[in-house]
């Protein structure tokens, strides 16, 4: 393996890519007694549609969540969860639109804990009965999810920012959808996607690399096998589907999630540094020390709950923010206005400065959180990119690009609003 | 590893010095009994502090300030513990080790913490009219918000009826109407008392050295009236006559909720054995609730219990269909009962005491995690550091969980319902 350090951060990473293709990362925390190992698949829930050794698959919506499901069924009634309990760790697991990490954390028994992790995401083992029987908790998770207004209120904005892109279906699926999903489903998406050279295992903790890699060439083997190719199949332009959506629940404030639709931005160090500008560029816009946000939160039209930033997933790029609010729609019409403010402007070197300073030391802190790195780790490595390089590229960014940045995002056309009102009995 | 340092008579200082973290914390509480004529100030003094203090008068020249500051962060810390309410400050800031040559943090940021605390920017001698109202409608909205998340809203409506002799059944934040009748003179009158009569616990966690610390923060506290006023012990679950609840709103799942009682408080010897009963009984996914209640017969997606340990309180919820719930109540019952007979396995024993140590364990990993166990431990009368408890929990036997389970009973239930049923 080969080690690189980063004096400035007090960091350092082990890396080596093995025959298989698996990436492995051990980032060394001496003195901690925590390890935690996230082992992840570059497999979201808009990846359903794919080819396999030259066959075409569309799977149904929803299969990248129940296949993280399902993957804690092992052969001869082996129970995942008990077994890294036994071993006094926890493990868990989640799905996004474009990855799916299986993780645990421990103190003690990590070789064991380690092995656990790579033998059950790499084994396939779904049977009719487990497959049958999973979709009533799944059913319920998604009943629990219609309930929550923060969730509703996104996924009503995805359906009306984006035309085709799968952002637009739930991560969960539907009722209806994984009603499609059998055994068989399960297994040509974990053959297509769960095979090392489209998967990475990222380590934090005070442990031996080498064991690290010896132990994924032993239990995943050496082989290189196909990774199943993503047909992306959605053709989506800048502007948004439609203005504005808007929803009713039990909620007591209106709540609101707003975002404008940007250019994806590919991988590597351009891009990175695309995504950083973008931050500072949210920042400048609506972070907690911009004067817009100052102002609307004295004029009392946005409350601490308020919060934005720029996202990114496989082939979508969002400038977004959320919040409670009497009045949403006069929030939007602060930020378009303040958009072409600054555009107008610029923004002042000082302020510029201080905020770089403070985004710098805000990363600097969440490196002490060992999910927060280990899951930037592994998002930055899928976009071909050193996580642990940040402080280079912001010292690079100039305020131009900032405002450049918001010269093309914060337009009318490129943005949704979702509000989710207060029905109109709640007292 | 914590060195305590009583900096004034009911001033304490508390610290971890660990090279380890790239941040440091520095946290400000100051203890009030939890009553329901103080909740709702204690609640919303630290928010309108953070508004504007006389040498940063707004919020743009008090964020301007922590940016300056590496991204340092200031937050209004609002704590329940037992029959305590802690009202104060919790910062967040980058170690010195990655500033700028010749610059540093934790100095500044000390010093801006007193300047929030004891030098708000006044108007006729108050509060500015301003702030107060302005986050006297947050603080209302946050406390509204509560409905918003099912889960959090339905175990609140049951502990407000399990608890309604007892301080654990008011609203952490208070009452809407409470919040309505503050004024900034109240609250500036308060903000005096409470300032004079509050034992003020602080905590540090960072590369610095105690005698550091403590000099830097003495002088915070130097020239302060002071009158502080000792607080009762804690005590257990005030006992009343136990009901069923249901409520319906327009939900697309049903929460139940279930209360139950035990008089092992975490001030008791069995301490330790009732912890390692909740692990087994109801908490993570190995528990016999996850595995039985979800994993066997799919009643619900989630499921778990909690104990309130400085009260003596266990509560369990799921997330269940509305025509579940009777058989949900009835199977979470009998796995209790299972408990109470003893059938416990080796494996659930040994598997919730491993989940127990990995979390205390851990507890020393991260800066907030030390922060609130000691700031927590200290105040719910936990005579133990993680060690201890580590130990305890490893002397724990089987006979002593069955014990503890046989101390739980029932005492009320809430099901929050939807309206088509």
């Amino acid at each position: 393996m080969t080690y690189v350090s980063y004096p400035e951060l007090d960091e350092g990473v082990w890396r080596e890519t093995l025959e298989n293709g698996l990436t492995v990362m051990v980032v060394p925390r001496k003195g901690f007694t925590k390890k935690l190992a996230y082992f992840v698949t570059d497999f979201g829930s808009i990846h359903g549609d794919f080819t396999l050794e030259g066959k075409t698959y569309h799977a149904p919506y929803g299969v990248a969540h129940y296949l993280e499901h399902k993957m804690f069924d092992m052969p001869g009634g082996r129970d995942v969860s008990q077994e890294f309990a036994d071993l006094g760790a926890s493990v868990n697991a989640f799905t996004s639109y474009d990855m799916t990490a299986y993780y645990f954390g421990c103190t003690e028994g990590f070789r064991d804990c380690l092995r656990l992790l790579l033998e059950f995401v790499s084994t396939p083992y779904f049977t009719q009965e487990s497959v049958d029987k999973e979709r009533g908790i799944i059913d319920q998770e998604i009943g629990m999810n219609e309930d929550a207004p923060d969730t509703r209120v996104f996924e009503n904005l995805m359906r009306c920012l984006y035309k085709e892109h799968l952002i637009r279906e739930p991560i969960l699926g539907t009722r209806e959808t994984i009603r499609e999903i059998t055994p068989q489903v399960l297994e040509v998406c974990h053959k297509a996607f769960y095979t090392p050279g489209n998967m990475m295992l990222c380590v934090l903790g005070d442990v031996d690399p080498e064991e690290v890699a010896d132990l994924a060439r032993e239990v995943l083997g050496t082989e290189k096998r196909p990774v199943g190719q993503k047909l992306r199949p959605w053709k989506e332009d800048l502007s948004a589907g439609q203005a504005l959506v808007t929803d009713r629940m039990e909620v007591v404030m209106p709540t609101f999630q707003m975002a404008f639709k940007c250019q994806p931005l590919g991988n590597g160090e351009a891009a990175i540094r695309g995504e950083m500008v973008a931050d500072l560029a949210a920042e400048a816009l609506f972070g907690e020390s911009s004067p817009l946000y100052l102002k609307l939160y004295e004029q009392g039209l946005l409350d601490s709950s308020f919060g934005g930033g720029f996202e990114t997933i496989d082939g979508a790029a969002m400038l977004m923010c959320s919040g409670d609010s009497m009045d949403p729609e006069a929030v939007r019409d602060a930020i378009v206005r303040e958009g072409q403010r600054i555009v107008a402007e610029g923004i002042p070197e000082d302020d510029f400065l201080a905020m770089k300073r403070s985004a710098l030391g805000r990363r600097i802190r969440g490196l002490d959180s060992f999910d927060s790195t280990c899951f930037r780790l592994c998002a930055y490595h899928m976009s071909q990119f050193d996580y642990f390089g940040f402080p280079e590229v912001y010292r690079k960014i100039q305020a131009q690009e900032l405002v450049d940045f918001l010269a093309q995002a914060v337009c009318p056309e490129r943005c949704s609003l979702s509000i989710v009102y207060p029905k109109e009995e709640t007292k | 590893m914590i060195e305590v340092r009583e900096l004034f008579p009911g001033i304490t200082l508390r610290c971890c010095r660990d090279p380890r973290f790239k941040q440091g914390c520095l946290s400000l509480q100051m203890v009030r009994l939890m009553t329901g004529e103080e909740a709702a100030m204690n609640a919303l003094l630290p928010t309108v502090l953070l508004r504007g203090s006389r040498l940063h008068p707004d919020l743009r020249s008090i964020t301007r300030r922590l940016d300056e500051l590496y991204g340092a962060s200031v937050g209004a810390q609002v704590r329940r513990v037992g029959d305590y309410q802690t009202t104060g400050f919790y910062c967040g800031f980058m170690d010195d080790r990655f500033a700028m040559p010749g610059d540093r943090v934790m100095e500044p940021m000390a010093a801006f913490l007193k300047e929030l605390l004891l030098d708000p920017l006044l108007e006729d001698g108050v509060f500015s009219p301003d702030y107060v109202a302005g986050e006297k409608k947050n603080l209302i909205s946050t406390i509204q918000a509560e409905r918003n998340d099912k889960q959090i809203y339905a175990m609140s409506r049951l502990l407000k009826s399990m608890c309604r002799e007892d301080s654990f059944g008011l609203p952490r934040l208070g009452e809407v109407s409470q919040v309505e009748a503050i004024t900034p003179q109240s609250l500036h009158a308060h903000w005096q008392k409470i300032l004079k009569t509050s034992p003020i616990n602080l905590f540090y966690v960072g590369s610095q050295e105690t005698d550091r610390v403590a000099q830097l923060l003495r002088g915070m506290f130097r020239d302060m009236e002071r009158d502080c006023r000792s607080l009762p012990p804690q005590s257990p679950f005030k006992p009343c006559p136990g009901g069923d609840q249901a409520e319906t709103m327009d939900v697309a799942q049903g929460k139940l909720c279930m209360g139950f009682t035990t008089p092992i408080t975490n001030r008791d010897s069995q301490f330790a054995a009732m912890q390692v009963f909740n692990v087994i009984y109801g908490s993570g996914m190995t528990s016999k609730l996850f595995m039985n209640v979800r994993e066997k017969r799919s009643l619900c997606y989630s499921i778990g219990s909690g104990y309130y340990s400085t009260k003596g309180i266990v509560t369990v919820s799921a997330g269940i269909d509305f025509d579940k719930e009777e058989e949900t109540r009835q199977e979470i019952l009998r796995q209790l009962e299972i408990c109470k007979q003893g059938e416990i396995s080796n494996q659930e024993l040994e598997a919730a005491k491993q989940a127990l140590y990995s979390s205390l364990r851990a507890t020393n990993d991260s800066p907030g995690a030390i922060e609130s166990y000691y700031s927590t431990a200290v105040l719910s009368g936990l005579g133990m550091d993680p060690e201890a408890y580590l130990a305890a929990v490893a002397a724990v036997t089987r006979e002593q969980v069955v014990a503890a389970a046989q101390s739980v009973t029932l005492h009320s239930t809430y099901f929050l319902k939807g309206e088509s049923l």
